[in-house]
């Protein structure tokens, strides 16, 4: 190999090791900031809330609280995990609500929201979020929440739902 | 460290070979599976909610639950992306010397080695059998009884829709034609737990297969898919699925030769990650709903 050959080959060998670099400087600098960031930490801190309290009832307790499906309604139990527990409410084979159960020891925020509520349900505190939720809340611990998922399922309706779950018996849940 | 929930969701390709491939089943549910794609997209489509602060408070919620590994999320997670790796490590496996983008994938079928119709009938029921405990992982069992189970499974729309699509067209018809759900059920009778311990998707899997042996995770292989087959026949009956038309569909998108059916097999395997896809489409959407019933 002659003097020339063996500059040009040093250089080639540089030019890799920089474009390498390069390269895997880009790759560690694209991950872009996100508005998760902070709970991303949060929650995989070591000692890190759980997101299900250790005590929270069994989504299966919940189930025979809800109300039955009736005339074109149908109801079709989607999620049963611990703390929470809902269906989907079906008319004429189209979803129109999401029935939900949930135990807010879990997530004290859920329930806080209802220390001033001004209205209520079957005599049960009640709060409504946005203009597609409504929700009670049953002796300070467990959340019924109806959410519409159509248009023609409006806030008349929830409420009426929200009656047809047997509130009294899920009141004597322990 | 495993990626974040969030990262997952707003990581998910809008182009590519796994899209086109998904668009190609459009005919089968057509418009019910849309690719939604980013975080907080997803929490906007599935909660229909315009207002930044309960957006916000939406995905903080079901960031911390994916994150809280005692609810299943991560292993739902886990089960989509390894049944995937698992069925491309053995097509590639095979076209080890070829790396490149091309989606016609005439020149190098001398390549790929077709899998042999056994091995492409177990993991047929392997899939299935994820698809069933990534379910139970996400949404536990929900209702009181099997009927209240399988109504929830017969309730399958979008995303967990075009992934049990998918599964028929790519891993049932296509490699294995139209008598597919009958050739899963003789393979599963003729299996030893021996045979199912050879099998490389199961062994990736197996940790979250029911059972605390190979025989017992094989019985309960074989009884899922039993139950689960008069749904798909049904589905395949009523949709007129064939062999033909999944492939005449394909073929719009993906350049395909007609006697090189045992070849889409391997090539769909190794190029379209049609569980990891819609499995993390599915999860998110769990997760914000769960969210959203919570707050």
């Amino acid at each position: 190999m002659t003097k020339l050959d063996w500059r040009i080959d040093w250089r080639k060998g540089v030019m890799a090791v920089v474009l390498c670099c390069t390269l895997a400087i880009a790759g560690c600098q694209t991950k872009a900031p996100s508005q998760f960031d902070q709970v991303q930490k949060d929650s995989t801190a070591r000692n890190a809330t759980p997101a299900v309290a250790k005590k929270a009832t069994k989504g299966s307790e919940f189930n025979k609280f809800f109300p039955k499906g009736e005339d074109d309604y149908e109801r079709v139990y989607t999620q049963e995990k611990k703390g929470f527990a809902e269906a989907k409410l079906k008319k004429d084979g189209k979803e129109v609500a999401l029935l939900a159960v949930s135990d807010t020891r879990s997530l004290p925020a859920a329930a806080a929201k209802f220390a001033n509520a001004k209205a209520s349900i079957a005599g049960y505190p009640s709060v409504d979020l946005g203009t597609t939720q409504t929700s009670v809340l049953v002796n300070d611990r467990y959340q019924v929440k109806v959410i519409s998922k159509a248009p023609s399922f409006d806030k008349e309706d929830r409420t009426e739902w929200i009656e047809k779950f047997d509130l009294a018996g899920l009141s004597k849940l322990k | 460290m495993s990626k974040s929930i969030f990262e997952l969701v707003d990581q998910l390709p809008t182009g590519g070979t796994t899209i086109m491939a998904l668009n190609a089943l459009d005919f089968v549910i057509p418009g019910q599976w849309q690719n939604l794609t980013g975080f907080t997209n997803t929490i906007r489509a599935v909660t229909g909610e315009s207002d930044e602060a309960m957006i916000q408070a939406i995905g903080e919620r079901a960031v911390y639950l994916y994150n809280d590994e005692g609810e299943g999320y991560q292993r739902a997670m886990w089960l989509y992306q390894t049944v995937d790796n698992a069925a491309g490590a053995l097509g590639m496996a095979a076209m080890a010397n070829k790396i490149g983008q091309d989606i016609s994938f005439l020149g190098f079928l001398d390549n790929l080695t077709p899998k042999p119709e056994k091995v492409q009938s177990i993991d047929l029921c392997i899939k299935l059998v994820v698809e069933l405990v990534a379910y139970c992982q996400i949404n536990g069992i929900p209702g009181d009884s099997v009927g209240d189970f399988l109504a929830a499974l017969g309730d399958y729309g979008g995303e967990s829709l075009m992934r049990m699509v998918a599964l028929i067209c790519f891993d049932g018809l296509i490699p294995l034609g139209p008598g597919f759900i009958g050739k899963g059920l003789g393979t599963l009778n003729n299996m030893t737990p021996n045979d199912l311990e050879k099998n490389d998707t199961f062994k990736s899997v197996s940790t979250l297969i029911p059972g605390n042996n190979s025989g017992d995770k094989l019985g309960f292989i074989g009884q899922s898919f039993d139950s689960v087959s008069g749904w798909m026949t049904g589905f395949v009956d009523q949709k007129g699925l064939t062999q033909e038309n999944v492939l005449g569909n394909l073929q719009k998108f993906v350049k395909i030769s007609e006697d090189k059916l045992d070849y889409v097999g391997a090539f769909l395997d190794i190029s379209v990650k049609y569980y990891t896809h819609t499995g993390t489409q599915t999860l998110a959407r769990r997760l914000i709903e769960r969210a959203v019933a919570e707050l």
